[in-house]
């Protein structure tokens, strides 16, 4: 099979990988604006409490440095901000612009300016020397990537040796029970309020849809120690709706 | 492999946050690095705590096989692994050891002394989320109400001990019970004397006979 003949996912829709990379593209092109209000509608505002649990896991000490890969709108970059202190320094990355835009008013509008930057970068091929960070997180970006592996290969380069990574994503509910529930709230429920809210169902469409077709807890702890991260493990998250990978370059 | 569960990641958290801190602690942790123990709390949890790179890493039960194993009941684990004892061993109501060690017993001594280097200081941990005043009160509250809940333990304990030896008589007192067994030794030593003497006694009448 030829390169130009590779499908990968797009929601539930098999694309070519230019294709998805420009529709994922325009789908938080859409959302951009209210991306943070409708996060708080969808997740009943637990996203913060999820984000917060990453944070508490990064081991970061004042002075250090991190990487925020489809940081969007900087929810984890002011976090990461807050343990490295003036002396630390956090970039923000998303291959979105118009994510960023939002991301670096908001680090702006809260008090964040010289110890931090915002780039755009793709996560597959991150344009930064290796062995620059001594954390590197991505929350709730991975699914949207489009060769997830070269991402975490990426991003296992520009770690430090003993530095880790978080990656923050939705997963398999494994709760007794949930699945059924979780499948008609976001086939159901989330389109509509993506209509409501963000005027745009078809985005949150796709984010249920992505989210079915993402690796689940164990495909990707495998893909985590496939790209080299050591003492890799998941924790799960209301019932795994959500899951948090963490590993290590050792 | 299972999901480690939150709870634990937490932990871990707070102990690598109190390692990161001493210098005693980085030290320990240092020359544990690439080595791993396994705790197997009897009839509640098995886990996995892990070195490298100076950071302690703390997993659900993991496939490969640890350098050393410490197993026992949470009480006797946490005693030991805290400081509180500076060795496995002792005995249960059972006579069996409280806590069993495999393997090399030294990384598991290591360990728990790493364990007790990283002790969180709980003020201090309070004190990020509140500030340090409040964080000052609530632990001295906290305290406070701990040494109250402990000293009513021990004394309702040692009335119920007193009503049960004293007043129901259902159970005996210390001292009853030493001076008790002291008198079946002294009767036990004796029965001995007595049947020395009546097996001489036997010999010399067969040898007048």
């Amino acid at each position: 099979m030829t390169d130009s003949d590779r499908k990968v996912d797009f929601g539930f829709e098999k694309v070519a990988p230019k294709e998805k990379a420009a529709r994922v593209r325009a789908v938080f092109t859409s959302v951009a604006g209210r991306y943070d209000l409708m996060n708080d509608l969808m997740s009943f505002g637990a996203h913060r409490l999820w984000k917060r649990f990453a944070l508490s896991l990064t081991g970061l000490r004042p002075g250090q440095s991190a990487l925020d890969v489809a940081g969007g709108t900087g929810d984890l970059t002011l976090g990461l901000l807050r343990q490295v202190g003036r002396e630390g320094r956090v970039i923000l990355s998303d291959i979105n612009p118009s994510m960023l835009e939002v991301g670096r008013d908001r680090l702006l509008d809260s008090g964040f300016a010289g110890n931090v930057e915002c780039i755009v970068a793709d996560a597959e091929r991150l344009p930064f020397a290796d062995n620059s960070f001594d954390c590197v997180t991505i929350g709730f970006g991975l699914r949207n990537v489009t060769d997830k592996a070269a991402a975490l290969a990426s991003m296992y380069r520009v770690l430090k040796s003993g530095g880790q990574l978080l990656v923050l994503e939705f997963s398999t509910p494994v709760a007794p029970g949930l699945k059924p529930l979780y499948d008609a709230y976001s086939f159901g429920v989330l389109p509509r309020l993506g209509r409501l809210v963000a005027h745009d169902a078809a985005s949150y469409r796709y984010l249920a849809e992505s989210i079915r077709t993402h690796p689940n807890q164990e495909a990707l702890l495998e893909m985590l120690r496939s790209a080299g991260f050591g003492l890799a493990r998941y924790h799960n998250l209301a019932g795994g709706i959500v899951a948090l990978h963490r590993g290590y370059k050792i | 492999m299972p999901a480690t569960p939150a709870w634990l990641a937490s932990v871990e958290a707070l102990l690598n946050r109190s390692i990161g801190q001493s210098m005693r602690a980085t030290a320990a942790a240092r020359r544990l690095n690439n080595t791993s123990l396994q705790i197997d709390i009897e009839g509640v949890y098995a886990l996995r705590a892990t070195v490298s790179a100076e950071r302690l890493a703390l997993m659900a039960d993991a496939e490969s096989e640890a350098n050393a194993v410490i197993s026992g009941s949470p009480w006797a684990l946490i005693e030991l692994l805290t400081g509180g004892v500076k060795s496995a061993g002792g005995a249960n109501a059972e006579g069996r050891p409280s806590t069993q060690i495999r393997g090399d017993a030294e990384i598991a001594n290591r360990y728990r002394e790493l364990f007790a280097l990283a002790r969180p200081d709980f003020e201090e941990e309070l004190s990020r989320w509140t500030g340090d005043v409040p964080a000052r009160r609530l632990s001295q509250f906290a305290r406070a109400a701990f040494s109250w809940l402990r000293d009513g333990a021990r004394t309702a304990r040692e009335n119920i001990a007193e009503y049960l030896q004293e007043e129901s008589r259902d159970l005996v007192n210390r001292a009853e019970l030493e001076e008790f067994l002291l008198g079946v030794d002294q009767s036990r030593e004796m029965a001995d004397r007595i049947e020395i003497r009546l097996a001489r006694l036997e010999r010399q009448i067969k040898g007048t006979a």
